[in-house]
């Protein structure tokens, strides 16, 4: 009885709402979304797309409808959703839009139906909606028991080249360099070269570095832009002369000892545990080492050091030293074997060098610092994502790590501290 | 793994190797691997302990085997019966001893635990979170895959 009064009185209202807003909704990985209705030309089904060469890469390529050439955006790519593998001749769903003077087509999962609602019934986004910028969300509205989010077309296809970069997540490789503007094909050219010749794999984490040299590179190259591309290796490395950090790959000077000194605080537990990923031929590890020996002299200090060059790392456990250009400082440290200097046991027993590979699993546990100095920049994009969790994991709570000078950690999960030639983080307790 | 672990295991494989099978013999490009891979056919499977947890996994097809364990007892074998078992986990075995015992004198302590050897197809090897270093032999029989996966206890 009662569910039939509930259901007479829902009536009611629903008779009295004013529907002045009709949407089309569609699904897409699973959610219920909708596009304003007076934004829509049409739906369509269609297959087998024109590819443009060097589009962005939401971009699936051109589609003739009926005369008009019309651009397809494949929108999970687009808001980095997982993308799923369609049979091969079926088709894709495709709503037409309607924007200011021109048409696109986005492809979404499938299309479900009109559904109208009364306007003032669409609440306002909430700032934790997940996988979709909420800069891209009109509202939401609740209809037959389920949820709509209804996307704001205008400001997600919008001529405004800044919304295009803000579009994928905060943390994306930069293929987003495909505007019209010709320095701008350059820079994606940049990264590309940087990657196949040097691995060096443009994303947040170095992209500001990136661009202030392309910058300093047109002034040194000429705005010709045939020299300004990168060619071969040697070119790479030029570019990239400047990116090393300080003392990268050699003994650290005294100066930036202090440095790396004045950041590590007074520890009491009695153990020190220290991950040196990328460590090369073991020089950057040494002064690590002796440096850590010197500050906390009771601690027991322990150092992984890897690196997946075997040529490079396969000298270090027993590195042979050049007295005439060791920094002062270590010299107390220093032994003499059958004639040739080499590290004490003690600095030696601190260290221990592995050849690994830290995109595998690493097995060694929880450590206090990290040093990792110009090791990420060089993985490919979803490594560098693994590496930096990973290194969230691997800390302990206040842990210190320390990355390459001209590399920076997006997104908010560290502290950092910056002083003149390090770029170092702490992981937030 | 540990660098100093890597020269002992090829050393020892290239000795021995050469001792058993001749001269003619190629090292391939070393590597790391971590996921799961294929064994071709024979696998001969010695445990390491002490300092260390680990093994060594010396994989080849049949075709290699059976050339040689024919090589090594000086008969044609045509199937990999229980003498021709026994030669390949003979190898695998001196192979490590002489590893382990170079090891020693650089001051690791590791132990042995007897071998054994699997046959079949299909097979695929699955180490849990250890990265098996890979020496690739080539000798006139066919390749040799020497597969040492070691760590630090911790």
């Amino acid at each position: 009885m009662n569910a039939v009064v509930d259901k007479a009185v829902t009536a009611v209202i629903e008779g009295v709402e004013n529907i002045d807003f009709k949407m089309v909704a569609f699904s897409l990985a699973g959610k219920d979304y909708s596009i304003d209705i007076m934004k829509v030309r049409e739906i369509s089904k269609a297959t087998r797309f024109t590819y443009v060469p060097n589009s962005l890469p939401y971009v699936r390529g051109v589609y003739n409808l009926r005369g008009d050439i019309i651009s397809i955006i494949d929108l999970r790519t687009m808001f980095n959703l997982p993308s799923v593998k369609s049979e091969k001749n079926e088709s894709d769903e495709i709503i037409i839009l309607r924007l200011d003077n021109y048409l696109l087509g986005v492809i979404v999962d499938s299309i479900d139906k009109v559904v109208g609602i009364s306007s003032s019934s669409i609440q306002p986004p909430h700032p934790i909606f997940g996988d979709i910028n909420i800069k891209f969300i009109q509202g939401v509205v609740e209809k037959d028991n389920k949820l709509y989010i209804i996307l704001d077309v205008e400001s997600i296809f919008g001529l405004d080249a800044e919304n295009v970069e803000v579009i994928p997540s905060q943390y994306t490789p930069k293929a987003v360099y495909a505007e019209n503007k010709p320095e701008e094909i350059n820079m994606g050219f940049i990264s590309e070269t940087l990657r196949t010749f040097s691995k060096f794999t443009v994303t947040d984490l170095n992209n500001r570095w990136v661009e202030h040299r392309f910058e300093e590179w047109k002034t040194l190259k000429g705005n010709n832009s045939e020299d300004l591309q990168l060619h071969s290796e040697r070119d790479s490395e030029e570019f990239l002369s400047r990116f090393y950090s300080v003392d990268t790959g050699r003994f650290w000077s005294e100066d930036y000892r202090n440095i790396v000194s004045s950041l590590l605080e007074n520890n009491s537990s009695g153990t020190l545990r220290v991950w040196n990923p990328g460590c090369g031929k073991g020089y950057e590890t040494y002064s690590l080492a002796v440096l850590l020996s010197e500050k906390f002299k009771e601690a027991s200090i322990k150092i992984w050091a890897n690196d997946k060059d075997l040529m490079s790392i396969s000298n270090a456990p027993n590195l042979a030293l050049d007295k005439q250009n060791l920094p002062e400082y270590m010299d107390k440290h220093i032994v003499s074997v059958n004639s040739k200097s080499q590290f004490n046991q003690k600095i030696k027993d601190i260290v221990l060098f592995e050849y690994h590979d830290i995109t595998h699993p690493n097995t060694f546990p929880a450590v206090d610092i990290i040093v990792a100095r110009d090791v990420l920049s060089f993985l490919a994009y979803s490594e560098q994502l693994r590496m930096i969790t990973e290194f969230q994991d691997k800390l302990v709570p206040d842990g210190l790590l320390i990355i390459g000078q001209n590399e920076e950690l997006p997104g908010n999960d560290w502290k950092k501290i910056k002083s003149n030639s390090i770029t170092a983080y702490r992981k937030i307790v | 793994m540990r660098v100093e672990y890597i020269n002992p295991f090829v050393e020892a494989a290239f000795d021995i190797l050469k001792e058993v099978l001749g001269d003619d013999i190629q090292r391939g490009e070393l590597y790391l691997k971590s996921t799961s891979q294929a064994v071709q056919g024979v696998a001969a499977f010695v445990g390491l302990a002490g300092n260390v947890e680990g093994r060594v996994l010396f994989d080849m097809s049949m075709e290699t085997a059976l050339a040689v364990a024919s090589e090594m007892n000086g008969e044609t074998l045509t199937e990999l019966d229980d003498l021709g078992k026994a030669t390949i986990t003979e190898l695998a075995n001196m192979i490590t001893a002489q590893a382990v015992t170079k090891l020693h004198d650089l001051g690791f302590t590791f132990d042995l635990t007897p071998p054994a050897i699997f046959t079949g197809e299909n097979m695929e090897i699955t180490d849990n979170e250890v990265e098996a270093l890979i020496v690739p032999v080539i000798v006139k029989q066919g390749k040799i895959e020497i597969n040492v996966a070691v760590r630090e206890r911790t």
